[in-house]
C-alpha cells in the first residue's frame, strides 16, 4: 500500500509538472500563484456536474475530482466546503436533500482519493443559488453541480 | 449507522475471496461498488412497488368480476330455469385457514366438484357433494359457502322447507362467513315464500347489525325484499 | 395592495356592465342565496354589500367584505353605484323589490357604533328572493381590529350561503424574494389572507425558507441558513415577540419542518452522511425520534388532519413518489403511481384529500388525490408551480408560480389560489416576489 501511495504521489508530481509546463507555454494566461485559490479554480477546476436527479460521480467529474484531490493533498493548509446544488426543475425541499447527496458524493470521492475527511465539510444550497441564471437545458446542466470551495 | 455497517460488510466480502486483487481494495472502487449496489436496490424497490400495485389492482378487478358473476348466477336461479350456459367462472375462494396442504387440496377439489354439479343443474348430486364436504371439512374456510350452496340446491328445486333449514343452519353456524349476508338474505326470502312474512321481516331486521359492512348491492337487495314483504 | 387594485379594475368594469343590463331586465329567477358546491358548475351568487352606516370605517369594512367574497369566485359583488335603495335603515328590512330589480340574491346591511373606545359592529344578510333575514351577527372590538371583523363577517356570509366554513379570517406566511438570483434575499413574511398587514419575520441576512404555522398561529417553524455559510437548520419563532430558538442542533442539515395538528410535535428531515431521513421532535421536551431509515431521500413530511399518519416523498423506488406511514413510523406504503415525479404532499384539513406537486414531461402541476392515492386530479400547471397549502376549510389551495428566467434575470415568482375543483385561479397580491406559501388555520377568536 505504501508503495502504491508513493507511486501515486510521484505520478501526481509528474502530472502537475506537465500542467505547469503547459501553463508556461501559454503566454496569454494571467499569472496565478501556485497554491492559491485562483490556481485551484483556474488550473484544477472547482466544480463537477451531475445528470438530472442523479448524484453519482460521472466519468468527466472523476478527472476533475482526481485533480482536486492531488492539489488538496499538496496544499494541506486549506479547509474545504463542498457545496451541492441543483437545477430549478425540482421542488425546494427535495432539492435541498439532493444537493446534500451530491456534495456528499463528491466528498466521498475525495476521501477515497486520500484527502483527510476532517478537512472536508459539505453544505447543500438546493436550487437557491443558481449559477448561471437561466431556464434552458444548458443552464440547468451547469447548475447540477458540486463546488469545492476553499476556506 | 446502518449504511456504515453495510459498507464495512462489502469491504470484507470483497477482500476475502481475492485479497491479492489490489484494485478491489481501492477505496474508489469500493465506493463505486457500494453505489452500484444501492442503485440496484433502488431499482428493485421501485419494481416491487409497481408490481404490488398492479397485483392489488388485478385483485380488485377480480373481486368485482366475482361479485358480478355471483349476482348473475343468483338472478338465473331466481328465474327458476337452469340453462346449460352458466358462465364457467370459479366461485370465490377466500384465503384458506391453516390446514395441511394435502387435505387442503382434497377439500378444494370436493368443493369445486359439488359446485360444478350445481352449475350443471345436477341439484341432487350437488346436494350430496356439499353434504359430504361439510361432514369432512366443517372448519374449512369454504364451509360457509358450502352450507349456503346446499341451501340453494333445495331452493332451486322449490324444496323450500329443506332450503329454509339449510339457510337457517348456515346463519347459525357460519354467521361470519363471507357468504353470511347472502345466507341471511336467502333465509328471509325462503321464509317469505313459505308465507312466514313476519319471520322473514324479523330476519331482515337483523341484517344491519349483523353485517354493517355488507356491500351496497346486498343492502339494496335486503331493502327490496323488506318492501316486497311489507316489513315495517 | 397596489397589485390588487390594478388586478381588480378590469373585473369591476365588466361587472358594472353586467349590472346595468340586469337592472333593465326583469330579475333573474335563478339568483338563489345558496350554493351547492358539490355541483360541477354554478353561477356566482350576486350579492350587494352596502357600506356600513354610523362611522367612516363602515365603508372600509364593506370594501373588505366585498373583496373577500368576490375573490372566492363563488360570489359576484354588485357595484354600489347600481344600488337603487338609498338611506337604508340598518335596523329595518330593505325594500326587497329594489334589490331584486338589480339582480341581487342577497343584500348585506350593517352598522358601526362607537361604544366607549370600542366599536360595535352588527350586520344582517337579507335573502332577497325569500324576503327574510338569512343571518345576522354583532361584535364588539377595538377600532384597529376592523379588518378582522370584516373578514369574520365575510366568513359568516360564506358559511350561510355555501354551507362550508369560511377561510377569510386567516393569515399566510410566505418567503419574500428580492434581488438578483445569484444573491437572492429570501425572508419570511406574514400577511392577512387578502394581502393586508404584511410584515417580515426574518431579517434577510441568511436565506430562510418553508415557513409553517403552529395550530394556534402563535409560532412558526421554518428553515434558515446559518451565518457565514452555516448549515440550514430548523427554527421555532414566536410570531408576536419575534423570539426564535433552534429546534435541535444536529451536525447535518435539518429542514422541511411541519407542526402536528395538536402542535405538540414538529416533523422534519435531518440529513446525516448526505442522506435525509424523517424525524419527529417533541416541541416541549425536545426529544427526537427517528421515523424513517432508508438510504434514499425521505422528505417533505406532513401529518394527516387527525395526526395519526404522515405523508411524505421519497426516491427509494428510483424516483420521487408519495408514501404514507404511521405517525410513529412504520407501515410505509407508496400511494402515487401515475406518470412522473410527485412531491410536497399536504394533507387536507378535512382529511379527504392530499394535494401535491407533480413534475411530468417537463412541466409542473398542482393536483389532489384521495388519501389512498386514487382519484388523482390536476388543478393547475405551468413552467414551475410548486408547494400547495390548504385553506382551513379544505376547499381552496394556495401555491406559487415561477416564470422562466431569461437574459440572466429572474422570472417573476407569485402566489396563487385556486378552488379544489380547479376553478377561480387568481394571483394573491404581495409586495415582493413570493414563494412557499403556508396558509394558517382560522385565527382563534
Amino acid at each position: 500500500m505504501r508503495m502504491i501511495k508513493a507511486f501515486a504521489a510521484i505520478a501526481a508530481t509528474i502530472l502537475l509538472a506537465a500542467c505547469s509546463d503547459q501553463q508556461a507555454a501559454a503566454p496569454a494566461t494571467t499569472t496565478v500563484t501556485p497554491g492559491s485559490a485562483a490556481d485551484f479554480r483556474q488550473n484544477v477546476g472547482d466544480r463537477v456536474f451531475f445528470d438530472t436527479d442523479k448524484s453519482n460521480i460521472r466519468e468527466d467529474a472523476r478527472t476533475t475530482l482526481g485533480r482536486q484531490a492531488e492539489w488538496l493533498k499538496k496544499y494541506p493548509n486549506y479547509q474545504v466546503t463542498i457545496e451541492g446544488h441543483c437545477d430549478e426543475r425540482g421542488t425546494r425541499e427535495y432539492n435541498l436533500a439532493l444537493g446534500e447527496r451530491r456534495a456528499n458524493a463528491a466528498r466521498q470521492y475525495l476521501v477515497a482519493q486520500g484527502v483527510p475527511a476532517a478537512r472536508l465539510k459539505t453544505i447543500s444550497y438546493g436550487k437557491e443559488r443558481p449559477d448561471p441564471v437561466g431556464s434552458d437545458e444548458a443552464a440547468w446542466a451547469r447548475n447540477r453541480r458540486a463546488v469545492t470551495a476553499l476556506q | 449507522m446502518k449504511q456504515l455497517q453495510f459498507r464495512f460488510l462489502i469491504i470484507i466480502a470483497l477482500a476475502l475471496p481475492s485479497a491479492a486483487a489490489a484494485q478491489r481494495l481501492d477505496p474508489v472502487h469500493v465506493e463505486d461498488r457500494f453505489n452500484q449496489l444501492q442503485q440496484s436496490i433502488t431499482v428493485l424497490t421501485g419494481q416491487i412497488e409497481q408490481l404490488q400495485y398492479r397485483n392489488q389492482q388485478l385483485q380488485q378487478q377480480l373481486e368485482k368480476m366475482q361479485a358480478d358473476y355471483e349476482f348473475r348466477l343468483e338472478q338465473l336461479e331466481k328465474g327458476g330455469t337452469r340453462s346449460g350456459t352458466a358462465p364457467a367462472a370459479r366461485p370465490r375462494t377466500p384465503p384458506a385457514a391453516a390446514a395441511p396442504a394435502a387435505a387442503q387440496g382434497n377439500a378444494d377439489q370436493a368443493y369445486h366438484d359439488a359446485f360444478k354439479k350445481l352449475q350443471d343443474g345436477d341439484y341432487a348430486g350437488a346436494e350430496s357433494g356439499f353434504r359430504t364436504f361439510l361432514q369432512r371439512f366443517p372448519q374449512h374456510a369454504l364451509a360457509g359457502n358450502a352450507q349456503y350452496w346446499l341451501g340453494e340446491t333445495f331452493y332451486a328445486r322449490r324444496d323450500y322447507k329443506n332450503a329454509m333449514t339449510a339457510f337457517a343452519e348456515g346463519y347459525k353456524a357460519y354467521k361470519s362467513s363471507p357468504k353470511g349476508p347472502d345466507n341471511l338474505l336467502k333465509l328471509g326470502i325462503t321464509l317469505a315464500t313459505l308465507g312466514r312474512k313476519s319471520d322473514a321481516c324479523a330476519i331482515f331486521a337483523r341484517f344491519k347489525q349483523d353485517y354493517p359492512r355488507a356491500t351496497d348491492l346486498q343492502k339494496r337487495r335486503i331493502e327490496q325484499e323488506r318492501q316486497k314483504d311489507g316489513c315495517s | 395592495m397596489n397589485t390588487r387594485s390594478d388586478m381588480m379594475l378590469p373585473r369591476r368594469h365588466t361587472i358594472l356592465g353586467g349590472v346595468a343590463l340586469a337592472a333593465g331586465a326583469a330579475a333573474p329567477a335563478h339568483a338563489q342565496l345558496t350554493i351547492d358546491m358539490t355541483r360541477p358548475s354554478f353561477e356566482p351568487v350576486p350579492i350587494a354589500i352596502v357600506d356600513f352606516k354610523g362611522d367612516k370605517v363602515g365603508a372600509d369594512i364593506a370594501g373588505v367584505v366585498r373583496n373577500d367574497l368576490q375573490n372566492s369566485g363563488l360570489f359576484r359583488s354588485i357595484s354600489p353605484s347600481a344600488f337603487i335603495q338609498q338611506n337604508i335603515d340598518p335596523n329595518a328590512p330593505p325594500r326587497f323589490q329594489d334589490w331584486r330589480s338589480i339582480g341581487a340574491a342577497g343584500v348585506v346591511i350593517g352598522q358601526v357604533v362607537q361604544a366607549g373606545g370600542n366599536i360595535k359592529v352588527d350586520f344582517r344578510l337579507w335573502d332577497v328572493v325569500a324576503g327574510n333575514q338569512a343571518t345576522g351577527l354583532s361584535f364588539t372590538s377595538q377600532p384597529n381590529n376592523w379588518r378582522r371583523l370584516a373578514h369574520i363577517i365575510a366568513d359568516a356570509i360564506y358559511k350561510r350561503v355555501t354551507g362550508e366554513e369560511g377561510y377569510f379570517d386567516t393569515r399566510v406566511a410566505y418567503v419574500s424574494e428580492t434581488g438578483p438570483l445569484s444573491a437572492r434575499v429570501k425572508r419570511i413574511a406574514i400577511m392577512d389572507q387578502d394581502g393586508a398587514n404584511n410584515r417580515y419575520i426574518t431579517d434577510g441576512r441568511t436565506i430562510a425558507l418553508t415557513p409553517r404555522f403552529s395550530p394556534t398561529l402563535q409560532e412558526i417553524v421554518y428553515m434558515a441558513y446559518g451565518e457565514n455559510n452555516g448549515q440550514p437548520r430548523v427554527y421555532l419563532q414566536s410570531v408576536d415577540s419575534g423570539r426564535r430558538e433552534l429546534l435541535g442542533n444536529f451536525p447535518g442539515m435539518s429542514f422541511a419542518p411541519r407542526f402536528s395538528p395538536d402542535g405538540t410535535k414538529v416533523v422534519m428531515s435531518i440529513s446525516a452522511d448526505g442522506n435525509s431521513d424523517i424525524y419527529e421532535m417533541d416541541v416541549r421536551g425536545r426529544a427526537l425520534r427517528r421515523l424513517t431509515n432508508t438510504a434514499a431521500i425521505d422528505t417533505s413530511p406532513c401529518y394527516s388532519n387527525d395526526g395519526t399518519q404522515i405523508v411524505f416523498n421519497s426516491d427509494r423506488g428510483g424516483s420521487q413518489q408519495l408514501y404514507v406511514m404511521s405517525a410513529s413510523g412504520g407501515n410505509e406504503r407508496r400511494i402515487s403511481f401515475g406518470q412522473g415525479r410527485y412531491a410536497t404532499p399536504v394533507w387536507s384539513p378535512r382529511g379527504d384529500h392530499i394535494a401535491f406537486t407533480k413534475i411530468s414531461g417537463g412541466t409542473f402541476g398542482i393536483g389532489v388525490m384521495r388519501t389512498d392515492g386514487s382519484g388523482e386530479r390536476m388543478l393547475a400547471s405551468g413552467f414551475l408551480v410548486e408547494g400547495p397549502t390548504w385553506a382551513p376549510n379544505g376547499r381552496v389551495l394556495m401555491f406559487f408560480r415561477q416564470q422562466p428566467n431569461s437574459g440572466g434575470r429572474a422570472g417573476s415568482v407569485t402566489l396563487h389560489q385556486i378552488d379544489i375543483t380547479g376553478r377561480f385561479e387568481r394571483q394573491v397580491p404581495t409586495p415582493t416576489d413570493a414563494s412557499d406559501p403556508a396558509w394558517s388555520p382560522l385565527i382563534p377568536q
